[in-house]
């Protein structure tokens, strides 16, 4: 019976060197795509790989011997020595691998819980395999649940709820202060990494210039550049605070750059309106008394790591919520995949029974020859499928509808009238719709 | 008055559960509580109104009584939050706006209402009609101007408790109050000088509660004032908002007890 099987490394069991390693760029997913799908075991395939985990999720026609030759796949491809990949990989089948593959898209697995960059990747990763034509019905079934199941674990618990990094944590806390960022001037002092990312997010956010200084112009110039801001003179600094609302500062300076004083002036001058100064520079820039001002709001870099820290928190006991959307969703998977699993056989039952009685039927017709007239030729026809119709009602219905031991029913069923195994891995043809319920 | 009573309980109980909604939003709940406590606030609202109007025509004029006076402060006072409710998300405002109405309305409905004021005359009409808006929309601004406080103090702290997580950005928050100062001053202003035409109409000396009054508005005179010059906003301009309205509120509670007493 053919069976989901996911093979794969992530943050939880590989360092970032291996994982570099085994990582695929996306010109080569195409071909990694065929070739895992021409190995002997395997039916469908899907590669997942971001800088987080490195996954194959595939439909195993003997699940062993696939998870077996997905392995030796990845390490053979990226040069690895089997024996080492095999200490750090991960590998599960069935109701675990239903599971693994939701949880990831409900980013329970991510490095930080709720982020929802892990839904677009695999996102990409099944328009790639869709493309290359190595998903087929189960796996994408199984893929496009994960989907459904992602939306409602964030619509349902307050995972992704509160911002669970350093950039995205200040854009929270600046909206605390001034609620919509349009029509506000960011200012970025200095030209750190993390000022590019955070400016990038009050931008995108809303606010609608943003002016560089930096000690060296031609380094305030190139960032300018780099996030659409305009570079200012460094001379300029305590008249640019006067006119900023925001002002993220990271310079590689020994001393505070904007002290109490400098603040006390600038309030003056710019009549107290509230300013928001998120200072990531360590040294601090600016001078902590600064932030006892009246409407001046200062948070430096530990500021920023505990509210993550909070946040980060609040999202794990959410946690625990998800992790019930996902196991009820994966029993919902396991009834439907029951289901997938006995129509092979049940369609063959019938075909061999139909095909009996209409063979029993014609010899009959045939032996009274032009006794009967057409009309009861065709009656006899009909009798001959209502009795396969009849004596197959309840094997079919108990076939159906069958729990755990739905396997060793079909393995007897076959046995019992003959039916040849089916191909390996073989599902069917025609599988409901995505979107319905399974 | 059985009328007079259902209409009241009906208020007050709305007035009572939407207490508990938004309460409950500030604390935490989900966030669908957000719409229940504004709908069950301006259903109050709409049952409290149809109650002014039932006395009304039994007619108890919202200056005939202290009683009345305040029960007519709580229906502004709701209705200037659901305006400003309309142009942006104020909820854990309401948080506090929604208890202060319900203990005024009933403050108002179950104390003794003293003697009422017969011979009140236009005069005497127009001054409480205008004081109790002018306080009204000044209360609102103190409400403002006390989450304007603790979100300010939650932020400083870098405590960011429920009431940041969910309540309204400061800057808004700050031009909101100030908005409702301006409003609520030139109604203030009048109130008073229409307030010492009747009362020297009625030939009263001099009482304690002008001179109150008279710090009310020099305190709200000099917000205003110091925001358009050296442009005073945020904390201090929360607080000066208080001090005002504390005073008015004084002034107003010595007026109703004095009512109430009968002099």
């Amino acid at each position: 019976v053919a069976e989901l099987v996911v093979v794969g490394i992530s943050h939880h069991t590989a360092d970032v060197a291996l994982r570099e390693r085994l990582a695929f760029p996306d010109g080569e997913v195409a071909g990694a795509l065929a070739e895992l799908q021409a190995l002997p075991s395997v039916g469908e395939a899907l590669l997942v790989s971001t800088c987080n985990r490195v996954e194959v999720y595939a439909v195993a026609r003997t699940t062993p011997a696939a998870i077996g030759e997905i392995r030796r796949f990845l390490s053979g491809a990226r040069g690895i020595e089997d024996e080492r990949l095999q200490a750090h990989v991960y590998e599960h089948a069935g109701d675990t691998a239903v599971r693994h593959v939701f949880r990831v898209a409900s980013s329970l697995d991510s490095l930080v819980v709720g982020e929802s960059q892990i839904l677009g990747q695999l996102k990409s990763a099944y328009g790639a395999a869709s493309k290359a034509g190595t998903v087929g019905p189960l796996l994408g079934r199984c893929v496009e649940r994960a989907f459904g199941v992602a939306k409602r674990v964030r619509s349902e618990t307050a995972i992704a709820r509160g911002a669970a990094n350093v950039s995205t944590v200040a854009v929270e806390l600046v909206r605390k202060v001034f609620g919509e960022l349009a029509g506000k001037i960011v200012l970025v002092v200095g030209a750190g990494k993390m000022s590019d990312l955070a400016a990038r997010h009050l931008r995108t956010d809303g606010a609608s210039d943003i002016l560089v200084t930096n000690r060296s112009p031609e380094r305030a110039v190139e960032l300018a550049h780099r996030i659409g801001g305009q570079a200012r003179p460094w001379e300029d600094l305590p008249r640019l605070l006067e006119i900023s609302d925001v002002v993220i500062s990271s310079t590689g300076s020994r001393e505070p750059i904007i002290t109490k004083s400098l603040m006390k002036s600038v309030m003056r001058a710019r009549r107290h309106r509230q300013i928001f100064l998120i200072d990531i520079a360590v040294p601090r820039d600016v001078e902590a008394a600064a932030g006892k001002l009246d409407g001046v709001y200062l948070f430096d870099i530990d500021d920023l790591e505990r509210v993550v820290a909070d946040n980060r928190r609040d999202r794990q006991k959410e946690a625990s919520a998800a992790e019930r959307i996902v196991d009820h969703e994966v029993g919902e998977f396991r009834v439907w995949l029951r289901g997938q699993n006995v129509i092979p056989t049940i369609k063959d039952l019938r075909e061999r029974f139909v095909r009996v009685a209409q063979a029993e039927a014609e010899r009959t017709l045939a032996s009274l020859g032009e006794k009967l007239d057409p009309r009861a030729q065709d009656a006899v026809r009909v009798m001959a499928e209502s009795i396969v119709n009849k004596l197959l009602h309840m094997p079919m219905t108990t076939l159906k509808t069958a729990g755990d031991d739905v396997e060793g029913m079909v393995v007897t069923t076959r046995r019992l009238f003959g039916l040849e195994e089916p191909p390996a891995g073989a599902v069917p043809a025609n599988p409901k719709p995505a979107t319905e319920k399974p | 008055v059985t009328g007079l009573a259902v209409a009241f309980w009906v208020a007050a109980g709305l007035y009572a559960a939407s207490c508990v909604l938004y309460f409950g939003f500030l604390v935490g709940a989900p966030e669908g509580l957000r719409r229940a406590a504004r709908l069950v606030l301006a259903i109050a609202f709409v049952a409290h109104t149809v109650e002014m109007c039932v006395r009304g025509v039994a007619r108890l004029h919202p200056a005939a009584s202290p009683g009345e006076a305040l029960g007519f402060l709580a229906w502004l006072l709701t209705g200037a939050y659901l305006l400003a409710q309309l142009k942006k998300p104020l909820d854990a405002v309401g948080a506090f706006v929604a208890p202060a109405v319900t203990a005024m309305l009933i403050a108002a409905r179950l104390t003794p209402s003293g003697t009422p004021n017969s011979g009140i005359g236009t005069l005497g009409r127009v001054h409480i009609s205008l004081a109790m808006a002018g306080v009204s929309i000044f209360a609102l601004a103190a409400a403002l101007a006390v989450a304007y406080l603790l979100e300010d103090r939650q932020l400083r702290r870098k405590r960011l408790g429920r009431l940041v997580k969910r309540g309204t950005a400061l800057e808004t928050l700050d031009r909101l109050a100030h908005r409702c100062v301006q409003v609520g001053f030139p109604l203030f202003t009048i109130a008073l000088v229409t307030g010492a035409m009747w009362s020297s109409q009625r030939a009263e000396g001099i009482r304690v509660e002008y001179a109150i009054a008279a710090l009310a508005w020099a305190a709200f005179a000099v917000l205003l004032i110091a925001r358009s010059t050296v442009g005073w906003r945020g904390r201090r301009a929360a607080v000066m908002t208080l001090a005002g309205f504390s005073s008015a509120l004084v002034v107003l509670v010595v007026y109703l007890a004095r009512a109430a007493g009968g002099g």
